[in-house]
């Protein structure tokens, strides 16, 4: 899409819109992920029907960013229809289960399907090992942020029960992409009032 | 006096009764003071003059269009020649298709060569209509969509007759470009959009959510004009895919819930109420023509999902419960036309519609289903290959084996009769197992009259009865009575003198 001007007369900041893809197996998490995330920031507005596509404004240092948080199906049946979900995503969420070695693996298999559709600098992929709050029962150890390192993607250990470095991945990804990409897919001007549109 | 005043009360001149033009003859307040022949002709006068400001309203703007149009395009020349070749050539196609109905009707029957009669004076009259181009399809809800696009657009003045010339520009762009192929006129109305959008943007200044709003309006407009040559078009295979979906989830009734991991229990009655609910929307997605109005029928399917997934799980429900969800609800509506609509609305709505927002989200996932329905494979139901192909040629159906889950298609009355047969069986069953019970006690009853006769029999045997000989005197008394004669005689009684 056309890059508009980013300075408008009326003043408001520029801001983005940015699609998030949430990409993991059944139950690691993703859903919870998202929500909490969303809650945490505004605990009044929570999505009472549906609980997978969730919108949260940012307000970043130099532009607001909203995102668009797509949850998506982790049964492996559907993974061969899952391409659908990813077109035109700004950045895309790689969830696993640190207590589940298997769904580490399946993250994995994701990145290579991710890497097929989209060219390096095209999306921003983070991988985002859940649950640390099962720390007693870990399988996987150091290999997550090893093998980040050397796809170079984003590494984060989250709990979205205890709420732990929720908020700094999405926010990670958020910079991430204001900052340094030069491949700004889309534009909008929103209000410069922070407000949240849950489903 | 008293009947004087009242007179006056009610006192109208006769004059004020009459028809105001003078005709003679009387006036009704109704028709503004007119006789029924005046009010006619006057109102035709002021319709006509209303109908005819329209018309110059219409061609001004068409003309302002033209220029506009001219100014911009620099091969103007070339261009307007290989129009009016279109056009020649459309008009043609039309008389020769007029005749050809003609001639088929006047062979078949009388009512159809009057039928086909009164298509010719339609045709006549829509010919001699003063602007073809405008006069197109006048449907009611084209007439109806267009008034409400005037009015909207008129709340956004001098921009609003920017778009409004715009869309009218592109509409007749379009009536051009019929002969292209459907992707090269999605493109044209990606590009129709886009620019439009921008134009309202940084040309007039407009605020975002408006220029949103008013997108929506201008997709509305041309999308309920366009809707019926560029939806299902004969040159793409759509109707081709849309029978070969439709045939493939027919052939796919079969599938359960259990089978697909479906997290919602149709016994629940506000559950199936909101299946049911789910699966008329996404039917309903057929009859909309606007790509927009498609998209909420989608949205509020899958909002009905959300709400039965909610109710059997009572948790919010994620993608991992949805997904399956719609894919069933989907095999279980079969919606006609499914790719046609799907390609109808990824060509021709709005494309900040289309990839981002909630809208969006649900028509992925909708996408997602009916490609899933496509690859569906033993695997994907968690079958074995010999199950899931008995099951496709019809030759056994998943029922049989397990009675409790009915497919949902299959009606009420058939429903309850196996119900009925069910208890039935369970009726007999019971019922053999008393005939069985009763045998029984009868046997036992039997062993226990045995039982005793043998345990008596045993007792006698073992203790058989033995008449002693000691009683024998007692026995003596009454039979032998000997001795009794040697008694003396009884007393006899004696009178004494005294």
């Amino acid at each position: 899409w056309a890059q508009q001007g980013t300075v408008t007369p009326e003043g408001p900041r520029p801001s983005h819109t940015y699609k998030v893809v949430l990409l993991g197996s059944m139950s690691v998490g993703k859903s919870s992920l998202a929500y909490r995330y969303v809650k945490n920031d505004f605990r009044e507005l929570l999505p009472t029907v549906g609980c997978s596509f969730f919108t949260q404004i940012l307000e970043l240092d130099e532009a607001t960013v909203k995102f668009e948080i797509w949850d998506t199906a982790g049964q492996e049946k559907y993974q061969s229809v899952c391409h659908l979900y990813y077109r035109d995503a700004h950045a895309a969420l790689l969830v696993y289960d640190i207590a589940n070695k298997q769904t580490f693996s399946r993250a994995k298999l994701w990145l290579e399907e991710l890497e097929k559709k989209f060219l390096p600098d095209e999306i921003v992929i983070a991988l985002v090992g859940n649950k640390t709050d099962l720390a007693a029962e870990r399988e996987v150890t150091t290999e997550g942020e090893d093998f980040a390192r050397t796809k170079g993607l984003l590494f984060m250990e989250t709990s979205a029960k205890s709420n732990h470095q929720v908020n700094d991945v999405f926010m990670a990804v958020g910079e991430l992409w204001h900052g340094s990409s030069p491949f700004i897919v889309t534009e909008m001007l929103l209000p410069a009032s922070p407000a949240c549109t849950t489903p | 006096m008293n009947l004087k005043s009242e007179r006056r009360g009610i006192h109208v001149d006769q004059s004020e009764l009459l028809c105001k033009k003078g005709c003679g003859y009387y006036g009704n307040p109704a028709w503004q003071g007119f006789c029924s022949k005046c009010w006619r002709e006057e109102y035709h006068k002021a319709r006509q003059k209303q109908i005819q400001e329209d018309w110059e309203l219409a061609e001004r703007l068409q003309r302002e269009e033209e220029e506009a149009y001219a100014s911009s395009q620099s091969t103007q020349g070339a261009q307007s020649l290989t129009f009016s070749k279109f056009e020649e050539k459309k008009t043609n196609e039309k008389t020769r298709k007029v005749t050809t109905v003609k001639k088929f009707f006047t062979a078949s029957s009388r009512a159809g060569a009057k039928k086909a009669l009164a298509g010719k004076l339609k045709e006549i009259q829509e010919a001699k209509a003063p602007s073809p181009s405008i006069h197109r399809q006048a449907s009611i809800e084209t007439d109806r969509v267009s008034k409400e696009f005037i009015e909207f657009i008129r709340t956004y003045q001098k921009p609003g007759q920017d778009i409004y010339k715009q869309c009218k520009l592109f509409l007749d762009t379009m009536s051009h470009k019929r002969e292209l192929s459907i992707e090269e006129q999605s493109e044209c109305a990606q590009d129709f959009y886009q620019n439009v959008a921008d134009r309202l943007q940084t040309r007039w200044k407009v605020p975002p959510e408006k220029v949103e709003k008013a997108m929506d309006e201008v997709e509305k407009y041309i999308m309920t004009r366009q809707y019926k040559y560029v939806f299902c078009p004969e040159t793409t295979d759509d109707e081709k895919k849309d029978l070969a979906v439709q045939k493939r989830i027919r052939a796919l009734h079969w599938v359960t819930p259990q089978m697909l991991c479906v997290p919602v229990s149709e016994e629940i009655p506000e559950v199936s109420d909101m299946v049911v609910k789910a699966i008329t929307d996404i039917i309903e997605m057929d009859s909309k023509r606007v790509p927009r109005d498609k998209l909420a029928c989608i949205t509020k399917c899958s909002k009905h999902i959300f709400n039965a997934i909610k109710i059997t799980k009572n948790e919010p429900a994620s993608a991992d419960d949805f997904l399956p969800t719609l894919i069933y609800i989907v095999l279980k509506g079969n919606p006609p036309r499914l790719q046609s609509n799907i390609q109808y609305i990824t060509r021709f709505c709005n494309p900040s519609r289309l990839m981002t927002g909630e809208d969006g989200y649900y028509f992925t996932n909708l996408c997602c289903a009916v490609a899933f329905i496509e690859k569906l494979d033993a695997q994907s139901l968690n079958l074995s290959q010999e199950d899931f192909d008995r099951f496709m040629t019809g030759q056994t159906s998943p029922k049989k084996q397990e009675s409790d889950s009915f497919s949902p298609d299959v009606c009420l009355g058939v429903k309850q009769m196996c119900k009925s047969l069910d208890l039935l069986s369970q009726l007999n069953e019971r019922q053999e197992r008393i005939v069985s019970e009763a045998k029984k006690l009868e046997k036992d009853l039997i062993d226990w009259t045995d039982g005793i006769t043998k345990e008596v029999e045993d007792i006698v045997e073992k203790y058989p009865l033995e008449i002693k000989a000691k009683s024998q005197a007692l026995a003596a008394i009454d039979s032998e009575n000997v001795e009794n004669d040697k008694l003396p005689p009884p007393l006899q009684p004696q009178v004494y003198a005294g």
